[in-house]
């Protein structure tokens, strides 16, 4: 067995951050200092981006896309429901590879993006359960359903809040953010639940629109204005965690020389 | 434009209520999740601020007092 785990640890090596320069960047990520400075230097354009995408997609969605044969004009909240849905989902992994990377390299940085990740997480899961129960109302007759999908979203929005309220449970930051790392990877269990929930359980809650694996199963003059709004909420939650991010290394970099310099610089000193 | 005027792009036949109240809640979490962090992080820089010139004041301070005692 030994030439196996030596065979592992040489490609886990190669693949994995290590002291080569082509894993600088990775190491660079890891200084709260540069990623406030570039961060600060990207937002505005990122802003822009999102801006921009988001207006795009929701007029195209809500004035252009054909209404639905079905369901009339109430499938339009499809256009902020499944990108809601999607990036509560897409945000939760963030966070927990955030954590995962936090505990493994013991990399401070990558706890606050963790940290910062969590309420906006919670929002869109929020956001996602609210278009859906208001989606509900003319669609099932009902605002709100203890089915599988639903539950599962449910719990995805108090693992979010119990990973934020981990970040206030401890005195010591370093015990807080391991302990919410933790918490954070365990739910993980929760996503594929989520995503399997319309396939497992009989549910009022219609089958995924969006398959990585197949053709989307709606038409084009609908499917093109969903992608649009999808991408504008990745380009919006990169804005949305810089945002916090940033605020989470000012906080526990005060003291530091390269904060008061950045203060001195901004007051013209 | 899908709908003939704009007064049916708001009623969206009896279902504009769910799609426009489901875009003003979202749009507006959304501003939230922006302007939050925009307002603490003024907060937080104008709080490094006023230490740096707590600090300024300690020093000058200090500085006043061991020229006093050296002229003494």
């Amino acid at each position: 067995m030994s030439w196996l785990s030596k065979w592992l640890s040489k490609w886990l090596s190669k693949w994995l951050p290590n002291e080569s320069p082509s894993w600088q960047w990775f190491y660079r990520l890891g200084s709260p200092r540069w990623f406030y400075l570039r961060s600060g230097q990207w937002l505005p354009w990122l802003s822009l981006a999102a801006l921009l995408v988001l207006a795009t997609g929701l007029v195209w969605g809500l004035a252009f896309a054909p209404e639905d044969a079905k369901q009339g004009n109430s499938f339009r909240i499809i256009y902020i429901h499944v990108p809601a849905a999607f990036l509560a989902q897409s945000g939760y992994f963030i966070m927990a590879i955030a954590g995962a990377i936090g505990l493994i390299w013991k990399m401070k940085m990558s706890f606050m993006v963790m940290k910062a990740a969590a309420p906006i997480g919670a929002v869109l899961t929020f956001i996602a359960l609210f278009t859906g129960a208001v989606w509900g109302k003319p669609t099932w007759g009902a605002y709100w359903v203890w089915d599988a999908r639903i539950t599962s979203m449910l719990i995805l929005l108090f693992l979010y809040a119990g990973v934020m309220a981990l970040q206030y449970a401890y005195h010591s930051v370093d015990a807080a953010s391991k302990a919410s790392a933790i918490l954070a990877l365990v739910g993980t269990v929760n996503i594929p639940i989520i995503n399997k929930s319309v396939d497992w359980w009989y549910t009022l809650h219609q089958p995924a629109t969006i398959k990585l694996t197949s053709a989307p199963s709606m038409h084009m003059d609908m499917f093109m204005p969903l992608l649009v709004m999808i991408i504008g909420f990745y380009l919006f939650y990169a804005v949305a965690l810089m945002l916090h991010t940033r605020n989470e290394i000012l906080r526990r970099e005060r003291k530091t020389s390269w904060v008061r310099e950045l203060v001195n610089a901004k007051a013209g000193l | 434009m899908y709908f003939e005027n704009f007064a049916a792009l708001i009623n969206m036949d009896g279902h504009g209520i769910y799609v426009w109240v489901s875009v003003a809640v979202t749009l507006a979490t959304m501003l939230w999740l922006i302007v939050a962090p925009l307002i603490s992080q003024r907060r937080l820089l104008k709080e490094v601020s006023r230490d740096i010139q707590r600090q300024q004041d300690r020093d000058l301070a200090a500085q006043k007092a061991s020229n006093y005692e050296e002229s003494h």
